[in-house]
């Protein structure tokens, strides 16, 4: 479902992307994981059709993002490091409103059981979003992404801000999807958040993935270690 | 596109500052309205009160000689159209009042600007210049925070990931902020007319729909633009500072550097020598070889040979009555080639000042505004013609009366009687329809709309643009 292809992106002299290449299929949740600046949210932005490649080539569902957008709204759902809301309107409005954008209409009802499904506490569903935390708004942007039922999810750092049981729940969460056939691209620097929920995991760095694991076989002291060794180097 | 129009109407009617500067907007446009109305009002009130003293005075005179009474002569005044209220345009400094008499044409006086200090130094505060300055101000800012709030905080990437549009997004916002405009503009006119109780007339109807129609062009090229410059700029600040420079310049500099441009074109001779060409030709005749006192020996044997007669005390009639009315007629010639040329220059610099609108919309909008409320130029000149034209039969009349009444030739003690006095028929002037001056505004129509259509086209170009690189 994600394809890419030997993809270099640069920003003027910087080279974010270099040759990049990588596969996730159907049902599959595969972290990217590097340090600040490694190119994880260039990928994600290539993914989400708002960056062209310099060179390589891009595939979701077969289609070029940044050719097709509708392959990107008919398909993708997304969850950014901070989720930003409407703080004028409440938890429930704001999923409404994001909902209806995607031409999604679900009563007020079933939005506020999704919202509880993704750990936003009752009593916060209905005030605005400005008296919210940022786990909070987090957890409003993963109830967005979750209603659009998309078939590819890509999340940077999505349990930014989450509390460990909001995290947990939405590791949870994930595994769901996926176990649902959905395909998972998460940019995340928390090792033993990627290790929890990943199938695979690629260390990026420079804008090339320098390692590929499977979660199953590596342990979390073992990730860490590696992924210092290359931060390291 | 709904969706982001009513989630607009929510966050300003959620947003507590918001709320207060629409109320505050709206109050002062409503208590203008207020204040508009009662002072067409009472000036109407006034010149009812004055006409009907002026008409009370002209019919207890009592016989009088008719030359005498051409000299006391009457006045015409300019009625108020309803739309004053909302636009005062030209007569704040034209004038109300015109005298009329035998042997000169006065001009239009009475001014509000003459009247008081505080307009000759600052102008009223019509809801006309709050509809034309600070609603476009307001809505220069609201455009440019619906748009560039969606881009910093970072809701553009979600909501297009969401399945929208940018072009959708921006145009969904631009309505919005429209819609709010044509709010406080229906709310503004709906008051006034609500105020005034004015009569559902057709003209009133017709003239109220087009300045909704034109400021609500004007609103939308507006928003329009402020959005488009949002959506080329990638830095936000700048596109607001650009926005407004433009306004900056659409309002103070290009209409100050037009109307110095077209009065160096065309200029208007000064008051002084424009009296003086009237005195000369009056005196010296026309084309400078037919003088007063050979006229009047031209015009002396014309009138004897028509009568038979040798001698002016033989006339069956009084000759100073005709004298005096061939000298009118002659002064009528006079005026009517000094203010013939005199209103081809004003009207080639209004035609020059509509074609700056080409780049300056905001000139072809209040040019617009006042010419549908009927206070423009054209309003005022066409008083002035009507004014004159009556002046004209008024002084026949009494004249014919000085002539024909009776009366010998050097008889000045002669008095016509009340009655005749009684059947000379006041100056009654209403104003003109809009269908009569609307092929003036023509230029003005088209400028604004194809500023509308430059506009959305921007608007169109720049979203499809941002579309490609939102980040």
């Amino acid at each position: 479902m994600i394809e890419i292809n030997n993809v270099t992106k640069s920003y003027k002299a910087n080279l974010a992307l270099n040759g990049l290449n990588l596969k996730v299929g159907k049902g599959e949740i595969y972290a990217l994981l590097g340090s600040n600046g490694a190119g994880k949210t260039t990928t994600i932005n290539l993914l989400l059709g708002f960056l062209e490649p310099s060179s390589g080539e891009i595939f979701l569902n077969g289609s070029k993002p940044h050719v097709d957008r509708k392959v990107v709204s008919g398909n993708v759902a997304y969850i950014p490091e901070n989720v930003s809301l409407y703080p004028y309107l409440s938890g429930v409005e704001n999923l409404d409103y994001f909902c209806g954008i995607a031409g999604i209409h679900k009563s007020k009802q079933a939005l506020k059981e999704i919202l509880t499904g993704c750990g936003l506490q009752e009593s916060f569903q209905d005030k605005k979003v400005s008296e919210y935390s940022k786990g909070m708004r987090q957890k409003v942007g993963i109830a967005i992404a979750y209603t659009k039922d998309a078939k590819v999810l890509l999340l940077d750092e999505p349990a930014s801000g989450l509390d460990p049981s909001a995290s947990n729940e939405l590791t949870a969460l994930l595994k769901k999807l996926a176990s649902e056939g959905a395909c998972i691209l998460m940019a995340s620097h928390d090792l033993f958040r990627v290790r929890e929920t990943a199938n695979r995991i690629g260390i990026l760095k420079q804008g090339a993935i320098v390692e590929e694991l499977d979660a199953a076989d590596v342990t979390a002291g073992t990730l860490e270690e590696m992924y210092l060794q290359y931060m390291k180097n | 596109m709904i969706q982001i129009l009513l989630n607009e109407w929510k966050g300003w009617s959620r947003t507590g500052q918001f709320r207060w500067l629409f109320v505050g907007l709206v109050g002062v446009l409503l208590l203008l309205s207020y204040f508009g109305v009662q002072d067409v009002r009472n000036r109407q009130a006034l010149v009812d009160q004055s006409k009907r003293e002026v008409r009370e005075q002209w019919e207890n005179m009592g016989p009088t000689n008719p030359h005498g009474a051409a000299h006391y002569g009457s006045y015409a005044f300019k009625p108020l159209n309803s739309l004053s209220a909302l636009d005062e345009g030209v007569n704040l400094t034209a004038g109300s009042v015109l005298r009329l008499e035998g042997h000169v044409q006065n001009e239009v006086v009475h001014s509000a600007q003459s009247q008081s200090a505080f307009i000759s130094y600052f102008g009223p505060l019509k809801a006309s210049i709050v509809l034309q300055v600070i609603v476009p101000l307001f809505m220069i800012f609201l455009t440019y925070y619906a748009v560039k709030s969606e881009h910093e905080q970072g809701r553009v990437r979600l909501l297009m990931v969401q399945g929208i549009t940018y072009p959708k997004l921006v145009f969904g916002k631009v309505l919005a902020i429209w819609i709010l405009s044509l709010i406080i503009l229906l709310v503004t006119l709906g008051s006034q007319i609500a105020i005034f109780g004015a009569g559902l007339e057709a003209d009133f109807l017709l003239r109220s729909a087009l300045i909704v129609l034109a400021y609500a062009v004007f609103y939308l090229i507006i928003t329009s633009l402020t959005a488009s410059f949002c959506a080329w700029a990638s830095q936000g600040a700048s596109s607001l500072t650009f926005m407004l420079a433009v306004w900056v310049v659409w309002l103070i500099f290009l209409p100050k550097l037009a109307g110095w441009y077209v009065e160096k074109q065309h200029p208007l001779p000064s008051r002084e020598a424009f009296t003086s060409a009237m005195r000369e030709d009056r005196s010296k005749g026309i084309d400078g070889h037919n003088p007063a006192d050979e006229r009047e020996q031209a015009f002396k044997d014309s009138v004897l040979m028509a009568y038979d007669v040798q001698h002016l005390d033989s006339l069956p009639i009084n000759y100073d009555g005709l004298l005096m009315q061939a000298d009118e007629e002659y002064g009528n010639k006079v005026w009517d080639k000094h203010f013939g040329s005199l209103f081809e220059v004003m009207q080639r610099q209004k035609t020059n000042l509509q074609l700056v609108g080409l780049i300056n919309p905001y000139g072809s909008l209040r040019s617009l505004s006042m010419g549908i409320s009927g206070t423009d130029q054209w309003s005022h000149l066409h008083f002035q013609k009507e004014a004159e034209a009556y002046r004209r039969v008024f002084i026949k009349e009494l004249n014919d009366e000085h002539a024909y009444g009776g009366s010998k030739n050097g008889d000045w003690g002669w008095k016509a009687e009340q009655e005749f006095f009684n059947g000379i028929e006041d100056f009654h002037y209403t104003n003109p329809r809009y269908t009569q001056a609307a092929r003036i505004y023509q230029q003005d129509w088209f400028n604004l709309i194809l500023w509308l259509v430059i506009a959305l086209m921007s608007l169109g170009v720049a979203t499809k643009k941002r579309e490609s690189k939102p980040l």
